[in-house]
């Protein structure tokens, strides 16, 4: 198997969320054995934002990895567990709520591709950037 | 026989979810048509750039201002001075306007606006000295814009992690870094804090207020700047238009770090690094939009109120006394914060908001009235955006087809509607023209 990151790489889909994980210094927490549980938006979900957004995030490291982190939850969850709970502790800090199970809604973003299984851990890849608040 | 086309029946669009039955449906529908709270009328877009022009042009006094006490003034005890910035605060380069910019916002230049700097020379009278300028009130009202910040300050827990930061150990040891650094060789003022810890803390949080709402202000005065050119050019066809270039305005510098420098000499002292994360969207738009549009507090001397009877309310949360629900001509007594703000936008009104004062109530002898109201509409279309852009970021598209999701945007819009249902609310009279 592979790792997050070697699973994100090899789809061809996620070239914005890598970057911005380079530029926020988070490659290497997400090489490493974690567990973790990875809600990672395609390519279409950073071009859906309105122009600058990115930009501006991806110029400020820290707020962009604040946004990421808001993405990720310790532990290695599958889709089959997180309908089980409401809402889940993100690494940001804020709450990411499960919203709907079928079809699997995290927040507003709907689960594209669920249980991606990697060796540190899991990826449901979403269809829009999720945002705490 | 084919019929002629216009008796060819339509075929009827169900909608997916049944109409609201809130108070304000009709303003409700119209955010999920991707409108305004404000109604699309080419009056109502006048009055809001025109607006938007006349608050840019003091704002760009009040953030460069508000940096400028944060970082240099800090905690001067006779801070006398703190009103007259120095020139490299006027001359500081606005990070989203000028070539310098990562992200350009406004197409004019970063220094302080040539509008603002011709007033700050001449006043209302004529070119004299500043001193003599600030002590005949011929000025920028900077106490409007320390209101606003006081607003914050006390309102405090309004989302975001600012708030938190400043009760961490991280910020103490960082502001008693700052207060040390900055009285070096003060053995009076290090005295006092020695006894006095904690209101000297309260002094660096205050300040921290201040760079927060000036690095807030930063961004909005050259997207203010900006829209009035836009306009002058013929480019915004409706109110609409106008709050789509703010919600995107509004995700474009969502990100910007909110932080606080204080700069003694050459030494520069992080009371709020950069790397806490904290951004414009969080830490400082969405507190600020809570404090002064919505709740701020009762502006001494327009009116009693008798607390036992819950004529203000207990619980913070439930203040109601910002421009959305402000009854403008008592308020518009002088020396209170709003007054301020609309003596300090009378000097930079655009010719044709002038003229459109002058048509109405009594012309020129309440101007400050009907331009207190044209502050109002536009500031209806400002929380508009707001709430759009929260809607985008949290919720669904308006064009979303699935019932659910639908369902989920009008409990929202619902919801940012229950809080006009209060009769103070100004909402039901910017629905009409005639409210001036």
């Amino acid at each position: 198997m592979a790792t997050i990151i070697e699973t994100a790489k090899a789809a061809g889909c996620f070239s914005t969320l890598l970057t911005a994980v380079e530029v926020a210094g988070l490659t290497a927490a997400l090489e490493s054995p974690g567990p973790f549980t990875v809600f990672a938006p395609v390519d279409d979900a950073f071009a859906a934002l309105p122009p600058g957004t990115v930009q501006t995030l991806v110029d400020n490291p820290p707020q962009l990895a604040r946004i990421l982190k808001f993405h990720v939850l310790a532990g290695e969850h599958r889709k089959a567990e997180l309908v089980d709970q409401a809402e889940w502790a993100s690494l940001e800090g804020a709450p990411v709520a499960i919203r709907r199970a079928e079809p699997l809604e995290v927040k507003n973003a709907t689960v594209l591709t669920a249980d991606v299984v990697c060796d540190n851990g899991v990826v449901h890849v979403i269809n829009r950037v999720i945002l705490p608040g | 026989m084919t019929p002629p086309a216009a008796t060819v029946a339509e075929p009827l669009q169900v909608p997916l979810i049944p109409p609201s039955e809130h108070r304000w449906a009709d303003v409700i529908h119209r955010l999920e048509a991707g409108g305004s709270m404000l109604p699309d009328t080419p009056e109502n877009l006048k009055q809001i750039i025109g607006i938007y022009k006349a608050y840019a042009v003091p704002m760009d006094f009040y953030w460069r201002d508000l940096l400028y006490i944060a970082e240099k003034v800090f905690l001067n005890p006779l801070p006398a001075f703190k009103y007259f910035p120095s020139q490299a605060y006027l001359d500081r380069p606005n990070s989203y306007a000028g070539e310098q910019s990562q992200l350009r916002i406004w197409r004019g230049g970063e220094k302080a606006h040539p509008e603002l700097l011709e007033f700050m020379a001449k006043g209302e009278t004529r070119a004299m000295p500043k001193l003599l300028h600030h002590l005949w009130h011929d000025r920028i009202n900077m106490e409007f814009a320390e209101a606003c910040m006081q607003a914050m300050l006390w309102h405090q827990g309004m989302g975001g992690r600012f708030n938190d930061y400043l009760e961490s150990e991280a910020y103490r040891a960082n502001a008693d870094r700052a207060i040390k650094a900055f009285f070096r060789g003060n053995p009076v003022m290090l005295g006092l804090y020695k006894l006095f810890p904690e209101m000297f803390m309260e002094q660096v949080k205050q300040m921290s207020y201040y760079a927060n709402l000036g690095l807030f202000w930063e961004v909005m005065a050259p997207v203010f700047f900006e829209m009035s050119d836009i306009y002058d050019e013929g480019g915004f066809k409706g109110v609409p238009d106008a709050m789509d270039f703010l919600v995107n305005g509004i995700f474009a510098v969502a990100g910007r770090p909110i932080y606080h420098h204080v700069y003694v000499g050459e030494e520069c002292i992080e009371v709020i690094p950069k790397t806490e994360g904290f951004t414009w969207l969080y830490e400082a738009a969405l507190p600020y939009v809570e404090a002064v549009f919505y709740r701020t507090a009762p502006f001494r001397g327009t009116k009693s109120y008798n607390a036992q009877a819950y004529q203000v309310p207990d619980n913070q949360a439930d203040f109601h006394y910002g421009i959305l629900y402000a009854d403008v001509f008592p308020v518009g007594s002088a020396g209170i914060p709003p007054t301020l703000l609309m003596q300090d936008m009378l000097h930079f009104l655009p010719p044709y908001l002038e003229e459109i004062y002058l048509q109405y109530k009594r012309g020129e002898e309440d101007q400050l009235i009907q331009l207190g109201i044209t502050f109002q509409r536009s500031m209806y279309n400002v929380t508009s955006a707001v709430i759009q852009a929260l809607r985008c970021a949290l919720l669904y598209p308006l064009d979303d087809t699935d019932p659910e999701h639908l369902l989920a945007n009008r409990q929202f819009f619902e919801a940012q509607m229950d809080r006009f249902v209060r009769p103070e609310a100004r909402l039901g009279d910017v629905q009409t023209q005639d409210y001036r």
